[in-house]
Formats: C-alpha cells, structure tokens, sequence
C-alpha cells in the first residue's frame, strides 16, 4: 500500500466558497481514478477535483467557513493528512465592490423581521483603504456626532463623512500607509474604470438576462399602453384615491355602531343595578328567611358599593329601607347566634354573616341605632352558659329520678345500671361534644377569624372554660363519690345528690370503676382538644380521685370477702414449709391477687396524662397503706374468729382430764362428735392451726403480700405489713396464752389430787419395792406426753412456746407442793426425791431458767435433806424407773423436731 | 507519516517577498517539488509547508508564497507580522523589481520593527545572465548597506535554490536560541517603542 496522501502546499490559501485551489504534496493518488475523496474545510470538493499528478490537485472549494485542513483520500493510501491550512471566508458586497447581480444593500430590508441586524454589514466590509484595521483599537475621544452633526461613517449612507470614517477607523495608521491605501484605492477606482469591459465579459451571462429583462418589461409596456392608454398612472392613482374614501367610510361606520353597543350596554347594566335595588329589601327578606345570609351579606355589600354614596333620594329611600331590613335581620342573626343548641359550623356561618353586615352597617345613621356586638363573643357565652344549664338540668333530671325510683321499688333490677351511672354517662356525653365546641369556637374567635369588633378576652374566655369543666367534676364528684365528704362540696356548690338508701348505695358501688370508664374518655376527648393544662389537671384531679375511690372500693370489697374465708376454711394442712399453717393465707393471697388484678387493670394503670397514684407520701399510697392494713387486720380477725368460735358450748372443764393416762386428744373428739358440731377436728387442733397460721404469718405470709405488692408496682407497704406482723404477734401470743391456760390448768390442777390420793402422806414409811414413780408423776408424765403428741402433730414448732409455759407451771407447783410438806419419811424423801428428778431430767428440754429453779427449790424443800444412802438408793430407782419409763423421756428428748 | 506540525519538530516561517513575476512562486515550487513552471500566473497568497532536515534535525518549514502585485500591497502587513524569515526576491534582468526591494525592506523592518530580522536578498533568474539589467556590484552593495546576505539563484536550473532556504532557516534558529535566553521584558519594550511611535503620527 502506498503510504498515506499528505497535503504540503495550497494556492491560494483563502478565499470565499467556489476559489480555484491548486493543492501540492505527495502521494495524492496514483491517476485520476484513485483520487476517491477530497475535503476542504470539511466540505466535500471531488466533484470539482481535477487529478494533474501524485503531487497537484486541482479543485474548487465548497460552501465552507473558517479554518480547516485538506484531506485527500486515495485508494492507494487511504486517508490523508494536511500540514496547511485553507480559510474559507464569506465576501460581502461593498459600495467598492463591482457585482454583476443586484443586491440590497439597504439595512432597511432588515425592518420587515421587526429587528436590525446588530452590526451593519460594516464588520465585514473590506476597508475601502486597503489597510487592515487590526491594532486600531485606539478610539477618538470626543463624540463624532458633535464634530460632524449631519453626517456619519458608514460608507453605505449617502451623508457619508470621509473625514469621520478616517478619525473612526485610521486614527492610529501611519501616514505612510494611508498614503499607500490612497494609491490602492486609486488603482482601485482605475481598475474598474479600465476594466469595465473584461467585466461585462466574465459576466456575461448576467448581463445578457438583465437585457432580457428590459426588454421584457418593455414589450409589456407596450402592451399596456396599448390597452390602457399613455397614462396607466392616472388610472392606478384614481382607483387608490377611491379605495382610500371608501375604506374611511367603513371605519367610521364601525366606529359608529361601537359607541352605540357600548352605550346600549351601559344603560342594560345601569338598568339592571337599579332593578337590584329596588328589589333588594325584599330580596333581602327572602334570603334571610331562607337561612342564605352569605347572599344577604353578598347583596348588602354590592349595594353599599353602587349606591353608598348617591345623592339621588329615591335611592337614599330604598337603601334606608334596606338598612331598616338589614337591621332586622341582624336582630334575628343574633338572636340565632346566641341560640342553643345548634352545631359550631352553623354559628360560625352566622357570626361571620353577622360581623359582615355590622361591619358594612357601622357609620351610617341607622347602623348606629343596633349597638355593635361581638357575635362570637356572645356566641361563647351562650354556648358557655348552655354547656352549664345543661349539666345543671341534666344533673337535676337524675337526681329526681334517683329520689322517684327510690321511692318506688326498692327491688331493681341489679344488672340496671343506677341513675348516677345513668347520669355519668351522659354527663360525660355532654362534655366531650360541648366542650370540644365551645373550645374550638374559642379558637376560632381568638385566632381571629371570627373576631368581632371589640378586643377578645382570652382571660374571660379560660376562666369560662375553667368554670365549665369545674363544674363538670363537681357534678361528676356529687355522683360518684358518694362516700367522700360532700359537706363542703355542697356548701361551695349548693347542690346536693339526694342522699339514697344504703342498698342503693351499695347496688351504686360496683358500678364505680364504669363511671371511672366513661369520665376517662370524656377527658381523652378533652385532650386531644390541647386545652390549657390548668383546665386537664381540673378533670385529672377529680380522676385520680375517683380511681383512688375505685381502689378504696374494691379493697373494701376484698375485706369483706376476706371476713368470710373462714367459712371457707377445710382445716386442711397444706402448707409445706411450715406445718399445721392451713390453706387460709393461700385464699388470702389468691384472694389479694385477684383484688390487685382488678385494681390495676380498672384504676391503677395510669392512662394519657394521669398521675401516679403511688407518690411517696400521696393520699394513694396513704389509702394503699390503710385498706391493706384493714385486709389484713379483718384476716387476723378471720383466724382469731376461727380459734375462739365454739367457746360457748365447749367448756375447757370437759377436757380438762378426769382419767388418768388417758391422752387427752381423744377426749374431746369424742365430745365433738356427740355435740355435731360438724367440724371434723377439735378445738385444740383448731387452735394450734390458728397459732400455726400466725406464726406463718408472721414469719413469711405477710413478707410475701408485702413482696406480691411489689411485684404489682407497689411500694413496699411496710408500715401495713408491719402493724399487721405486730397484731398477728399479740394474738398469738393471747392464744398461746389461752391454750396453755387450757391445757396446763387442768393438768397441774390434778397433780396435788392425784398426790395425796389414797391418803397418802409423805411422812409415811412406804414401800420403795423396785423403785417406781408415784402415781401423781406419772399422771403428770402421760398427761404431758398427751399435750405433747397433740401439738406435734399439727406444728411441731409450736412445742416450745407452749410446753415451756407448761412446764414452768408444774415446776411451780411441786415446789409449791413440796414446802408444804412438813416432813417426810426416811423412804418418803427418796421417793419424792426421784419423782422430782425424774420430772426434771426428763422436762429438762423444756425448762426454762424459771423451771429449772422451781425444780431445784422442790427438791431443797424435802424435810429433812437425804443423807448419802438415801441419795443412792434414790439414784438407784432413779435409774431403774428411767429404764421403765425409757419410752416417755425419749418423747420429751426430742428437741427439734 | 506527519502529523499536526504543532506537536512535530520545529516550525520556521518562512514568507516570500519581492516585486510581481520575479519568481518566488517557481523558487517555492522548485524547493518544495522540484518542479519547474513555466506559464505565469499572479500569486495571490499560497500556503506550503513540509519537514525538511536542517543540520542532522528535523524540522518543519512554512512558506507564504505572497503576491508581488501592487494590489495586494495593502495586505501585506498581516502576512508579514507572522514571518520570521524573509526571502526578498528581485529579478536580476529587471531594475525596477531591484529597486522595489528596498520599499520591501522598509515595510518589513516596520512591521517587524527589528533590524536583525533573519533576512537574505535573492536575485533570482542568473541562468539569464546575459539579459543581466544590475550590476552584481550594486547588488552586493546594497546586501552589505543592509548587512544581510545576498545570493543569487535560478529557479529554472535550481542553482542555490536549497541554499537560500537553509541559510535563513539557520538564521532563524539561531535567532530563536537567542530570543530564548533574552528577557520577555525586551520584547515588550520593543512594542511598547511601535506604540509611541503610532500615537506621535
């Protein structure tokens, strides 16, 4: 492949579209037909290319502009390179240019596309001089147009100024080159004079159609003359003349019959705007009777524009007239404004009409006559003082009501909802859709789009507020809180619920946490209103005041309930860790679980914007602490009822044991059964289930409730749990009291009997045989092993407290049976000497110091003191009668079960 | 294989100059192409450049071929504003193209407004040396006035014609070295003298 066509050399290098171009350089192309391609300046010129060698081309340029390369394409070589360049440019005609075609060189054709062309066509006009302009930016400083006030630089216009044209254009060319343009523009002028002729011939062509041309015009000319005679001008200049008159003619009749349309519109239009007039008081009368104020208002106003300032008195009269109606139905608007009950959209409608009209009244004569109000304002208050008359006389409806049915039949329906809750309801009703009105009416009024004349009052209007939902609580209060102190409710609001019988009162409780319901959405109505929050806290007082009462109620209920568990109590020992407790704290504390569930979901649970209940040192915790308290102390009750109930038919004598060695227990198990009284297990058993019971109590029943508090959100209620510990301790320790007195009386009652039975006397010589106990000790020894197995076998725990007492008391009363004795005999000392040891050594578990003493004074009272073989011999028996009785001491061995 | 001369090798602008059919065209076309041509056609501005090897380097060379007619000659100072170099050509059997040279010099050292232009009077035609209308002597006198160097060439035989290319070019490019080294500060000196020169006229 031969290598790429290159373009080195270009003769000339510029000229306007259609210059003869010779282009030089190598490898242009083998012949004629592998020259395929040749651009110049981007346009395609190898129509107009003429191959003379590899090296020269000759070609004519296309219609390009600016800059650009010359490509030659060749098959041989491809796409070619150039390293010259052709400039295109565009030429203009000039006055110094010779054309052979006519061209306008007006600027004024530029006029028919309604804009100038920015420059005329002197940026690209050649100087005239020859001389290029470039580095002339020096400007003259003056204005030419004083110096040359007739005359300007621009070459085409016929008052051209040479001498501006050089001080615009040549003010900085040297004189030598305006010398030599001179000379350039002579040869010019001279070229053309010379060359007129090689002119016409290189345009012959032109020239040849311009002669043509005339002589066509020519011919028609004749033609013409022919036809409409020498003067065609004439002709043309009457027929102009003719269309002129003629057109003047039209105009002005259109002219003509526009003013008149115009002026048979404006008498319609007057016409009909004194036809409004006269029409409009009744107009007026219509539309207010129709309810359409908007149009009275419209009507009013249109009126007042048209006519508000005429002279003429007809229409004075008729808009007085109006003015007279106008004011009557301003009475009527605010005598239906302040109507009630009707919907704020209705009022708002006729306070704005309202407003309008005063507004539009206010000035003239008769206007001045109906004071100016403040509709809205009086809208408030009657709305304010509706809101009020109707919980008045709702409240009052009820109230009656309340006193008729009482009256009536005392036997309701229990599922009926009371009066009160009846009244609540609705009550409630009424204040979460009139409140949010009278509210949102304020808004209205206070924002300003209802605002009247005068300047709003926000202080009356809250107050009015305040007052409204003050009343509503109060009223709520009167119903509801039945058991709170109304004396000074009723003496600040001088109304009173009429006071109802207890069964009424009691038939009313339940429905409590109802009226709680409803007061609760009433107010979340009022929320969402954004109401002041001194208004809320009003409605969440009286809340929290009923949800305590609510709290206070069901708590009562539960104390009540928890009074009747004993009915309920089985006697059945169910509690594991703590033997002989029954299942009554368990139906306590299911009872208190289902107490606290209720509390929590009907009052406890606080809802939007309610307060906590339980602040430290708040009336809540305060009534939490007391009914807790209550609960608990009627539950003690419950257990004290339970220990102590058949007294009255059980006399201690009878237990008190008439055989002895017989276990007591049995006694009066039998005797129950004979009285039917149906309980399956006897008092004593009943009484120690109770002190098991208190001392579970006490021990970890009342913590729990304590801890189930917590768990429910509560505060710990120590100080309840606390005086309820303490009252369980003092009963118990007045039923420990009771018991042994039960038990231990009869029981050292027989042991001074049972000694001296048989006329047995101390200072007696008496049979020592194989060493035994005497009957008495023994009697004491069974009779303990019986109260023994008894406690064991309800609560062990319960042995110490009570065999300790038990046995201080025998202790007592052998010493005291002892220093009676006045003297003994040498076997009757050893005798008593073992029984008294006996004794001691096997009580010695449940001795206290008391005992111990009182054992050690019995033995220091046997008269006279043993002497060393009485001491033995005692010891003896002692061991022997310990072996016999080896069955009995091991019972009382036992320390902790 | 060239390609934009901007990127390529250095570029020295050469421009022809000289009263009408001296030959400045046919001693471009016999430089460029080798080529003789014989039938007269007026110039009117011609473009050529082309690599050539200047003393071992390459460097590029753009003619402006220009047109000696009198009707051009108010043209003339744009053209001769981006010349670096110039060929003054006159005919050696024609007195009158001698003479013009020296309104030629005088334009140019105007437009340029530096006497050390690169700048070499040529007396072309010599094959016709019996049609000799100036004398050698006045020619060579006239170089030496100016202090520039005269030669005489034939487009028609190439006498001298790649003498006279190369010898400005090495002018150039040692007056482009010196440019270099020299302050901007002289060159704004020297336009700033044109200017004064401008307002006083």
């Amino acid at each position: 492949m031969a290598p790429q066509p290159v373009v080195t050399g270009l003769s000339p290098k510029e000229g306007p579209p259609g210059t003869r171009v010779i282009i030089r350089g190598e490898f242009l192309g083998t012949r004629m037909h592998d020259l395929i391609g040749l651009k110049i300046c981007g346009s395609d010129c190898l129509l107009s290319a003429e191959w003379k060698s590899p090296n020269k081309i000759i070609a004519r340029t296309g219609p390009a502009k600016g800059k650009g390369d010359i490509i030659v394409t060749t098959i041989s070589g491809g796409v070619g390179t150039s390293t010259v360049q052709f400039r295109a440019y565009h030429e203009t005609i000039g006055p110094l240019k010779e054309s052979a075609v006519w061209i306008e060189e007006s600027p004024s054709q530029n006029f028919a596309w309604g804009r100038r062309t920015l420059t005329q066509s002197g940026l690209t006009q050649e100087d005239p001089l020859g001389l290029s302009i470039e580095g002339n930016e020096q400007k003259i400083p003056e204005d030419l147009r004083d110096l040359f006030p007739d005359a300007c630089g621009d070459l085409s216009q016929e008052n051209f100024s040479p001498a501006w044209f050089m001080l615009e254009n040549h003010l900085a060319t040297s004189f030598e080159d305006l010398k030599a343009g001179l000379a350039y523009l002579k040869r010019k002028v001279e070229s053309q004079k010379e060359g007129q002729l090689s002119f016409l011939k290189s345009n012959a062509g032109s020239v040849i159609d311009q002669l043509d041309t005339l002589m066509n015009i020519r011919d028609k000319l004749q033609e013409d003359v022919k036809l409409h005679g020498t003067e065609p001008l004439n002709v043309l200049e009457q027929s102009i003349e003719n269309s002129i008159h003629e057109s003047q003619k039209i105009f002005n009749d259109v002219l003509l019959r526009k003013e008149k349309a115009d002026s048979t519109r404006s008498v319609l239009f007057a016409l009909s705007r004194h036809k409004f007039l006269f029409c409009l008081p009744n107009t007026v009368d219509r539309r207010a009777k129709a309810g359409e104020y908007d149009i009275v208002v419209n009507d009013y106003s249109r009126a007042k524009n048209l006519f508000g300032k005429t002279e003429l008195p007809i229409f004075r009269q008729v808009l007085e007239e109006v003015d007279q109606r106008i004011l009557l139905i301003r009475r009527q608007l605010h005598e239906k404004v302040v109507k009630m009950p009707q919907s704020v959209e209705q009022q708002k409608k006729l306070i704005k009409a309202l407003t309008s009209l005063e507004l539009q009244q206010s000035g003239t004569a008769i206007g001045e006559r109906l004071r100016n109000t403040d509709p809205a304002w009086d809208a408030i208050e009657a709305r304010a003082k509706y809101l009020e008359a109707t919980f008045r006389q709702t409240f009052e409806q009820y109230a009656n009501k309340d006193v008729n049915t009482q009256d009536k039949s005392k036997s309701r329906d229990p599922n009926q909802p009371p009066n009160r809750v009846n009244f609540c309801e609705e009550l409630c009703d009424i204040a979460a859709s009139q409140l949010p009105d009278l509210w949102r009416l304020g808004q209205l009024y206070f924002t300003g789009e209802l605002r009247g004349p005068h300047d709003p009052k926000p202080g009356d209007f809250k107050r009015m507020v305040l007052n409204a939902i003050d009343k509503f609580c109060i009223y709520l209060r009167l119903a509801i809180l039945i058991a709170a102190d109304q004396r000074a409710l009723r003496q600040s609001s001088g109304l009173a619920w009429p006071i109802g019988s207890a069964s009424a009162t009691h038939q009313f409780l339940p429905w409590i946490p109802q009226c709680l319901r409803y007061t609760r959405i009433a107010y979340a109505t009022l929320i969402g209103l954004d109401l002041p929050s001194e208004a809320l806290d009003i409605i969440q007082k009286l809340i929290d005041e009923v949800r305590l009462f609510c709290f206070s109620i069901i708590f009562k209920r539960a104390t009540d309930r928890c009074k009747k568990l004993g009915v309920h109590e089985t006697w059945e020992m169910t509690v594991e860790d703590y033997p002989g407790a029954t299942q009554l704290p368990a139906a306590l504390e299911a009872l208190l679980v289902e107490t606290l569930d209720e509390v929590q979901t009907v009052c406890m649970q606080p809802e939007a914007r309610e307060g906590n209940l339980l602040e430290p040192h708040s009336d809540g915790q305060r009534e939490v602490t007391q009914r807790l308290q209550e609960l608990l102390s009627a539950f003690s009750g419950v257990i004290a009822e339970l220990a102590y109930p058949c007294h009255d038919d059980e006399t201690p004598t009878h237990n008190v044991s008439q055989l002895l060695g017989f276990p007591n227990s049995q006694q009066p198990e039998s005797v129950n059964a004979g009285a039917g009284s149906g309980a399956a297990i006897g008092w004593e058993q009943r009484m120690l289930c109770c002190l098991a019971n208190y001392a579970y109590c006490n021990k970890s029943f009342l913590p729990h409730i304590g801890q189930l508090f917590v768990k429910y959100g509560y505060p710990l209620p120590t100080l309840a749990i606390e005086s309820a510990r303490y009252n369980v301790n003092q009963l118990f320790t007045n039923l420990l009291e009771e018991y042994v007195e039960h038990k231990g009386d009869p029981l050292v009652g027989t042991i001074e009997p049972s000694m001296y039975l048989g006329r047995f006397q101390w200072d007696h010589e008496m049979e020592l045989g194989q060493g035994q106990l005497r009957p008495y000790a023994h009697e004491c020894c069974d009779n303990l092993v019986g109260v023994y197995s008894e406690i064991y076998s309800i609560s062990p725990s319960l042995l110490r407290p009570i065999l300790e007492s038990i046995v201080q008391t025998i202790s007592e009363e052998l010493a005291r049976l002892m220093s009676c004795v006045q003297r003994f005999s040498y076997t009757g000392a050893i005798q008593a000497h073992v029984d008294i040891r006996l004794l001691r050594d096997s009580l010695e578990n449940y001795a206290n110091e008391t005992a111990k003493n009182y054992f050690m004074e019995a033995l220091e009272a046997i008269n006279p003191p043993l002497n060393g073989e009485q001491k033995r011999k005692a010891d003896e028996i002692l061991e022997r009668v310990k072996r016999q009785m080896r069955l009995q001491v091991l019972c009382f061995s036992v320390t902790e079960p | 294989m060239s390609k934009k001369p901007t990127a390529g090798p250095a570029l020295h602008k050469v421009i022809m100059v000289g009263s009408g059919g001296v030959g400045k065209s046919a001693l471009t076309l016999q430089f460029m192409y080798d080529e003789f041509v014989e039938d007269y056609e007026p110039t009117k501005a011609d473009s050529y450049r082309k690599k050539v090897v200047l003393d071992g380097e390459e460097v590029q060379i753009d003619i402006l071929d220009t047109a000696g007619q009198e009707d051009y000659a108010a043209i003339r100072d744009n053209y001769f504003r981006s010349g670096e170099g110039f060929l003054c050509v006159f005919s050696i059997t024609d007195d009158e193209s001698f003479q013009a040279t020296q309104e030629f010099r005088e334009q140019i050292l105007r437009v340029k407004n530096d006497e050390s232009i690169p700048f070499l009077l040529v007396g072309n035609k010599c094959d016709l040396n019996d049609k000799r209308k100036v004398p050698l002597n006045e020619c060579q006198q006239r170089a030496q006035q100016w202090t520039v160097p005269y030669v005489e060439t034939s487009a028609k035989t190439r006498e001298n014609v790649d003498k006279v290319f190369f010898d400005l070019m090495r002018e150039i490019r040692s007056r482009k070295t010196e440019d270099s080294k020299a302050t901007s500060g002289r060159a704004k000196d020297r336009c700033k003298k044109r200017r004064l020169k401008c307002t006083l006229l």
